[in-house]
This record gives structure tokens, C-alpha cells and sequence, in this order.
């Protein structure tokens, strides 16, 4: 397996100005490749922090991102939209669906942004939708869909754009107990049938029995980083 | 599918939508019917000018338009008159003697510019006699007839049947003096024609004159479509020696107005596209703060800025595409109807006339004034839109995803 991310002495400072919050303390890690990994720890440890840094969403005070073998650390704020788009898929906690397109176009939507022809698009998205259990509300706008569905649909958009790993911050913390079973067999089936790489922050202990590595943060530091 | 997307968030919020598409509606409604409206003013004004006074154009002597001196007539009248007479854009033809003299009633006198007229002709070109208020127009057999303007009348103290004595110089220099009796008056808003115009048979006038048949002016209507400018060219080519104006060189106050109005309008556009662009602005920009969390969503999703940015400018031009050709057509709709039927102001007749106005309006625009707001529209479209967009591009994905 390839090392996909590498983070390096990562620090993460906030208000340095006023009263400085060390949201990161020169924090190491490494992804693997098609790794199902759980970033876990207490409120105020830094997962989110992490999670930003590592999808190019936030820049490291100190330290340095590779992806893939590119410094994403200092590329400017147009160059990372772009990476984004082509490397970093993500699953947010409040699903963040376009409300106006239905769950194929949302699909879709990723797709066309990074210029794919439309037939290609269209069969794409039906195929990931139906991996989701999901193809019967293809035509369903998000508002008629459930929380559980509305998020299975979300991890369908960010396996859309084939991208080399999918960050899930908090995915299951609106979801009840049945709608998370179901999101996170889906998303194992996925990590295993097709090597997809997931990175989740998560307080959720079920998404952690399915987690395959789990790290621990405290403070901005790394205390325990198991593998099962 | 962005422009889908666009389409889609101009109506997550139909009724803020309906709102700023009603208002852009009654705007741009308001803008050519007011616009139509003041125009009718104009028009009204010129076509009544250019009727009754100038005609669409006029010949004369190269002097005499500089001291009147009734010496300089028009040198080979006939091959100008037949010249116009047979050329197509050209409608009617009347020839006039003109001469500046006092008019005297038993208790009153003024100075009057005397018109010897050809009455058939002169129908024709200025219909003067459509403007007879009282008596007739140069019928019966009574002889030496005068028709002149009723607040003429009025500072005379004459009334139809009542003898007037007109007075000036003949060609040799002579005072001369004729007695008139007064046939008609006429009812004009030009104060030239009801104030200070006596209209005379061009016979009568002539034999007092001693000119013989000679004439001092020319007029002509042209057929509608007709380039004045262009014809009268024509004209100064043919006749170097004569002096041919079309009716904007003889009344240029005409061209001063219609360039008034058109800067008038050009306001108009200007002060109601303002009003429209900052509520364009205010929806636009609220459209913009409670989709926080979804734009920052579509740049963390690697949406680029400026496909955002064309996103938020597309719905507002959305928002002006719906909005601008339904004000137009109602806009269109309601000057065509009364530009056919008029505005009756006649409750404010005297106010109007007073003023050189019909006291009925018929509001017209022409095409290129409908095209002045159509670019109105759509430039005031993509100026409201840039900052709301400007503002969405401004958000920092990370902070966007957190809004809550």
C-alpha cells in the first residue's frame, strides 16, 4: 500500500494575535491507501482542525501536507480548489446537499465540475447511487429525503469524483442508530470492494468498532494510533 | 448545470423572487409609459409646428429671411415649385408672400406678420384650415378677407364680420394700407398663429405689395419616412441661389427639445434603474448571506470562485430577464393603446394651449428608446449583480462551512 497523505510536524495556532489556541501540536501522521481510519478524541482535541488541514480546507501554521507526494502546505488558495476537486472527497456532517438539484444531480454536479461528458456523468452517479442503496430516490430532491439517505447520497457525490480519499467529518452525528448501521456497511463495502480511502473525525463508538486504524488525539497530539 | 442551479435558486425563495421580478415590472413599466407620456408632450408639440408653421421645409430668397424686405423674392419660383411638385417624397407644395406690418381695428393696433396665401394650397400643406374657430375659411365672396388668430381677435376687440385695416411698405418703398374684413379666427396653440399672423388671399396682398405674382416663400410636406435633411441637400444642390431649410434649421428650439427630451428620458432611465439596482442588490445579496454554508460547501467541493461568482450574476440576471421583458410589453402594450386612443387632459386646455400643448396626448416611443431601456435593464442587471457575487466569492470555505 502507498502512502497517500503525509503530514509532518503539523501545528495549528488561532487568534496568534490575542490569545493563542495550539489547535495542533506538531502532529505527524501517515494515510495508507485505501485505509479506514478513525481520527477520535474529546471536544477541543483538534480532529476537525486535522481534518481541514488534511483536505486542503485550512493551512498548517507550522509543518508540511503531501498528498500524493505534492506540498499542498503552501499552494495558493486557486490551486487547492483544483486539487480538491481532483484528489479529496468529503462527507459532511450536516450532509450539505445542493437543495435545489435531486440526489443524481448532486451526484452529477462533481462530475461536471471536473468536465466529465454527460453520459459518463449519468452512469457514474446511477451506478454509485445504486452501491448506496439509493437509486429508487434518484429523482427525490434533498428535502424529500431522509437524514440517512440524504448522507448516503453525500458519500455517493464523494466517491463520484474518484478521488484518492474521502474525508468524513462527524458523518453519523445526525444519523439515528439504524440509518449509521446502514451508512457505515455501506461505506466499509465501499473501502473494501473498492480500495476508497476514509478518514472520519468522529465521537461516534460504532463508527470506531468499524474503524480499521484509530487515532487518538488529545490536545493537538497524537497519544495512541492503533491498526486492527 | 450551473446555470440550471441559477435558475433553480431564483425560485427557492418564490415569493422574495415575484417581489423584485413585480418590481422590476412596474419600474420598467413606469419608465416607458412616463417616458412615452413625456414624449407625447414633444411630439405633439413639433408635429403641431411642423404642420401649422414650418412645414417639413421652406425656400426663400437668401436675404430676405434677414430683415423680411419683401424686395427679395424667390428668383424663378416656378421651376422650384414645379421641381418639388414632381418629386416622389414630396407631398404638397404651397407659395407664399410675406410681409411685417401693423394691423388696426377702430380701438386697437399691433404688429402682425401678413401672409398672403393661396387658400386651396395652403389646406394642403398647414390645414390652416382645420384651426377656423369661428366664421369661415376664406368662403363667400366678400372681398379683401383677413383670417386672423382669435387673441388677435381678442387685443383688436374684433369679432368675425369686423373690418380691420392692414399697413406696411410696398415694393417701392410707399406706405401702404388696405382695407380687410375679418372672415374667421383661428384657434391655435402656436401664440405665432393665434397672436401675431394675418392670413390674407396671396392675390390681394401681392396687388398692395405691387410684386406681380412674385413669392417670398416656399413650403413643403413630405411624405412620412421622409429624410427633411437628406431632401433639403437635394434641394440646396439644385437651387444654390435659393436658401432651402428643412424644419430643423428653421426652427431650431424643435431640435434643442427633442434633445431635451431624449437627455430627459436618459434620466428617467438612469434615476428608476438606480431604485431598481439597489433593491436588485439588497435580494440579491440576502439570496447570498443565507446560502453561507452552501457556497462555502461548492468551493470546498473545488467549485471555483469564478464559476461561483458567474453563478450568483447569472441569477440575478435571471431575476432580470423575467422581470424586464414583462414591464416592457406592458410598457409597450399601454403606450400603443393610448398612443392610438390619447390622454385627455382636456380639464387643463387653457393651462396646456397656453403653452403651445394639445390638451390630448398621444404617448409614443420609438424603437430606439425601447432599445435605450432594454441596455438600461440589462446593465443594470449585471452591475447589481456584481456585488452580491463579489461578496459570495469573498467566503473562505472553512469559515462558510461552519455558518450556522
Amino acid at each position: 500500500m502507498s502512502t497517500i497523505i503525509k503530514a509532518t510536524n503539523i501545528s495549528k495556532v488561532y487568534h496568534k494575535t490575542t490569545i493563542p489556541v495550539h489547535a495542533l501540536n506538531k502532529l505527524s501522521v501517515n494515510i495508507e491507501e485505501g485505509e479506514f481510519t478513525a481520527i477520535v478524541g474529546p471536544s477541543g482535541c483538534g480532529k476537525t482542525t486535522l481534518l481541514n488541514i488534511l483536505g486542503g480546507l485550512d493551512q498548517p501554521t507550522e509543518g508540511k501536507v503531501e498528498i500524493a507526494g505534492t506540498d499542498i502546505s503552501t499552494m495558493k488558495d486557486s490551486e487547492l480548489i483544483d486539487f480538491r476537486l481532483k484528489n479529496i472527497g468529503f462527507v459532511f456532517q450536516a450532509y450539505n446537499l445542493i437543495p435545489v438539484l435531486t440526489a443524481i444531480e448532486n451526484v452529477e454536479f462533481i462530475m461536471l465540475l471536473q468536465k466529465r461528458n454527460k453520459k459518463e456523468r449519468h452512469t457514474r452517479a446511477m451506478e454509485l447511487l445504486e452501491r448506496m442503496d439509493i437509486s429508487d430516490k434518484a429523482n427525490n430532491k434533498p428535502s424529500q429525503l431522509s437524514g440517512g439517505q440524504q448522507q448516503r447520497v453525500a458519500v455517493a457525490r464523494a466517491l463520484a469524483s474518484k478521488p484518492r480519499f474521502i474525508l468524513a467529518d462527524e458523518p453519523t452525528a445526525n444519523l439515528d442508530s439504524a440509518s449509521t448501521s446502514n451508512l457505515l456497511d455501506l461505506m466499509a463495502k465501499m473501502n473494501l470492494e473498492q480500495n476508497a480511502t476514509f478518514i472520519f473525525s468522529t465521537h461516534d463508538q460504532r463508527v470506531m468498532d468499524k474503524a480499521r486504524r484509530i487515532i487518538t488525539l488529545e490536545d493537538g497530539a497524537i497519544v495512541s494510533d492503533v491498526k486492527r | 448545470m450551473i446555470a440550471i442551479i441559477a435558475w433553480r435558486n431564483v425560485w427557492r425563495n418564490k415569493g422574495r423572487s415575484l417581489v423584485v421580478i413585480g418590481a422590476m415590472v412596474v419600474g420598467i413599466w413606469a419608465m416607458a409609459f412616463g417616458g412615452g407620456f413625456m414624449k407625447s408632450f414633444l411630439v405633439g408639440y413639433v408635429s403641431s409646428s411642423i404642420k401649422h408653421e414650418t412645414s417639413n421645409g421652406q425656400i426663400h430668397h437668401p436675404e430676405f429671411t434677414q430683415d423680411y424686405d419683401i424686395q427679395y423674392t424667390i428668383r424663378d419660383y416656378l421651376s422650384v415649385i414645379r421641381f418639388l411638385e414632381t418629386t416622389a417624397s414630396v407631398e404638397d407644395v404651397t407659395s407664399r408672400s410675406l410681409v411685417n406690418g401693423m394691423i388696426a381695428s377702430s380701438r386697437q393696433a399691433t404688429g402682425v406678420k401678413i401672409v398672403g396665401i393661396n387658400p386651396d394650397e395652403e389646406a394642403k400643406v398647414t390645414e390652416l384650415n382645420s384651426l377656423v374657430h369661428e366664421g369661415t375659411y376664406f368662403e363667400g365672396t366678400s372681398s379683401n378677407p383677413v383670417l386672423i388668430g382669435n387673441k388677435l381677435a381678442e387685443k383688436l376687440k374684433v369679432n368675425v364680420g369686423s373690418k380691420v385695416v392692414l399697413t406696411f411698405q410696398d415694393a417701392d418703398g410707399t406706405i401702404t394700407a388696405g382695407r380687410f374684413r375679418v372672415v374667421g379666427t383661428l384657434k391655435a396653440t402656436s401664440p405665432t398663429i393665434s397672436e401675431t399672423t394675418a392670413f390674407t388671399l396671396k392675390t390681394d396682398l401681392n396687388r398692395l405689395l405691387n410684386i406681380g405674382d412674385n413669392i417670398h416663400e416656399i413650403a413643403y410636406t413630405t411624405l412620412p419616412e421622409t429624410d427633411d435633411e437628406e431632401l433639403a441637400k437635394i434641394l440646396k444642390a439644385k437651387f444654390p441661389d435659393d436658401q432651402v431649410e428643412s424644419w430643423k434649421e428653421l426652427s431650431p428650439v424643435l431640435v434643442f427639445m427633442e434633445q431635451w427630451m431624449a437627455s430627459i428620458l436618459k434620466m428617467l432611465i438612469v434615476i428608476i434603474m438606480s431604485a431598481l439596482a439597489f433593491g436588485i442588490v439588497n435580494t440579491m445579496l440576502m439570496a447570498v448571506l443565507e446560502r453561507v454554508r452552501e457556497l462555502g460547501m461548492l468551493m470546498a467541493l473545488g467549485m471555483k470562485r469564478v464559476k461561483v461568482f458567474f453563478m450568483i450574476m447569472l441569477e440575478t440576471i435571471y431575476l432580470s430577464t423575467v422581470g424586464g421583458p414583462l414591464g416592457l410589453l406592458i410598457g409597450y402594450a399601454t403606450v400603443s393603446y393610448f398612443g392610438t386612443s390619447g390622454i385627455d387632459l382636456t380639464d387643463y386646455s387653457e393651462g396646456l394651449e397656453a403653452i403651445g400643448y394639445e390638451s390630448i396626448l398621444y404617448p409614443v416611443l420609438q424603437p430606439m428608446d425601447y432599445l435605450q431601456i432594454v441596455v438600461g435593464v440589462v446593465l443594470t442587471a449585471f452591475l447589481a449583480s456584481i456585488y452580491p457575487a463579489w461578496k459570495a466569492i469573498k467566503l473562505r470555505p472553512i469559515d462558510a462551512l461552519h455558518t450556522i
